[in-house]
């Protein structure tokens, strides 16, 4: 590529990595082959079993992503291929799947059983579909040790990086009864990512820490919350001390909020160290270390205020890009990346996400200039 | 001022929108069973296809928990993140001034929907 041409035309010349897109069935009745029989006729009535309650005046998946044939969007691999990856030329995309309250369920059986017939569809209709798919294994998190057999099953699988949780949970995930989980993601070298869902459905704790919202606007407002919570506990947990190697990413709960709380953790820890002895480094360290976040859906100030909110966080380390296609509050990259500085915007667009889930190592890299 | 002939009035139902190109514009016309409309198919937010989104109505200012429905046909909501537009000025419901979208003038000439551009 000549030097000369390339600062105008080819912004993206280093490549994207989408970090959140959303793959789903068909129909729910395509899981029946990787479930007991015993669980069937729930399938049928997903909705009523699969806790979702807030209603959202905006459906949650866009209807000009819808593949046709009244197929939902996000089912096909080949339209999302050609209406994601090729339209935007994303080199590589992490799956997330669409269970997004499976963790909400009061059945913890039932939970770990339909986690499971989801990753095997994926394994088998969206990974083999293209090389540029990544996959997640979303697992449910009410039973930390079915869970984690959930993640050995499939964790070897090359084009696997990562274990999902969904944001809302019973118990902050810094506790000690998630370990199995995190054991077994470090043992087969898996990112956590913990993505938004749940928040407020089945048995989870209400959707704003203050109690049950009326609008879904009121809800997504704050969705913050349970990513700021878990992010604390998790460090102050002591988890990565615990856990050395492990990553975790917080997909899809903004951003604005790190330099907030990586501040009010530093400034606590000088009086109330003694509390958690175990912690060797101040939080922030072990968050710039261990921990990442995606873009979308990304407040919207102007964009002076937007590199400024990107250096408060160290974007250049932290953050990664993702689409969140096919839902609603989607961001294209031409609109987020392009508000950024060339260097910043390679780090946040490519190099942090190949980094993160070591892409060059695992050789899942098509040509970008990740180092 | 160039016309432009794009459908026949009776190939347009009531509440249907027709995506076509003119002078290499991408432009949605519309019919919400009174009035025609054309808006350019590209919403000011993150430029998608705006006219892909739902024809509708609204809520209409009114005070806390009370309801009023109203607008029915003249509000276009975009596909992806729901801003709403009003389809007569193409201005964006909430920040107007900041946010719109370019509509275009129609005019009805034998049974033809004719789009005007400058
Ligand atoms: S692109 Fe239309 S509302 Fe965002």
């Amino acid at each position: 590529m000549e030097a000369s041409t390339t600062k105008k035309a080819s912004k993206f010349n280093h490549g994207i990595i989408d970090c959140d897109v959303h793959q789903g069935v068909k129909s729910y009745d395509d899981l029946k082959p990787y479930m007991p029989r015993v669980w069937w006729d729930r399938l049928k009535a997903h909705n009523a079993t699969l806790p979702f309650l807030m209603f959202r005046p905006i459906p949650l998946e866009r209807n000009d992503a819808a593949p046709g044939n009244g197929l939902p969007s996000g089912s096909d691999p080949e339209f999302a291929k050609v209406d994601l990856l090729d339209r935007y030329n994303i080199e590589r995309a992490v799956l997330t799947g669409n269970l997004l309250s499976i963790s909400a369920h009061n059945n913890p059986d039932y939970a770990a059983a339909l986690a499971s017939a989801f990753n095997d569809y994926t394994m088998d209709t969206w990974i083999p579909s293209d090389e540029r798919w990544l996959g997640s294994i979303v697992v449910a998190t009410q039973d930390p040790l079915l869970a984690a057999k959930e993640i050995d099953r499939l964790g070897s699988h090359p084009r696997v990086v990562q274990v999902l949780l969904t944001s809302a949970s019973r118990e902050p995930y810094g506790q000690r009864r998630y370990y199995p989980i995190y054991e077994a993601a470090a043992r087969n070298n898996l990112v956590i990512g913990i993505h938004g869902g749940g928040e407020g459905d089945g048995i989870n704790p209400s959707t704003t820490a203050a109690g049950y919202p009326t609008t879904n606007f009121e809800r997504h407002n704050i969705l913050a919350i349970h990513h700021m919570s878990q992010l604390n506990s998790i460090v102050c947990e002591g988890v990565f001390e615990r856990f050395p190697t492990l990553k975790v990413a917080f997909i899809e709960g903004g951003l604005a909020w790190l330099p907030h709380l990586m501040w009010r953790m530093d400034k606590n820890f000088r009086a109330m160290r003694n509390e958690v002895p175990w912690l060797k480094y101040k939080p922030s360290e072990y968050i710039l270390k261990h921990v990442r976040l995606t873009t979308q859906p990304i407040e919207e100030p102007d964009n002076k205020e937007l590199v400024q909110m990107f250096q408060l966080m160290h974007a250049e380390k932290t953050v990664m890009f993702s689409t969140d296609y096919p839902h609603w509050d989607n961001d294209t990259p031409l609109f987020v990346l392009n508000k950024l500085p060339e260097e910043m915007r390679r780090r946040v667009a490519y190099e942090n996400a190949a980094e993160m889930y070591q892409l060059q190592e695992r050789g899942l890299l098509a040509g970008g200039v990740a180092k | 001022m160039t016309k432009h002939d794009v459908v026949g009035v009776e190939e347009l139902e009531a509440g249907a929108c027709k995506i076509t190109t003119i002078e290499g514009k991408s432009i949605g016309v519309y019919y919400n069973g009174n009035e025609y409309y054309a808006i350019r198919n590209v919403c000011p937010h993150q430029q998608v296809e705006l006219c892909k989104g739902k024809f509708t109505g609204t809520t209409l200012e009114s005070k806390p928990h009370e309801y009023i429905y109203g607008r029915e046909g003249e509000i276009l909501t975009c596909p992806w993140h729901g801003w709403e537009f009003d389809v007569k000025t193409g201005k964006a419901l909430v920040d107007p001034d900041r946010y719109r979208v370019k509509v275009y003038d129609v005019s009805i000439e034998n049974n033809r929907v004719l789009v005007h551009m400058d």
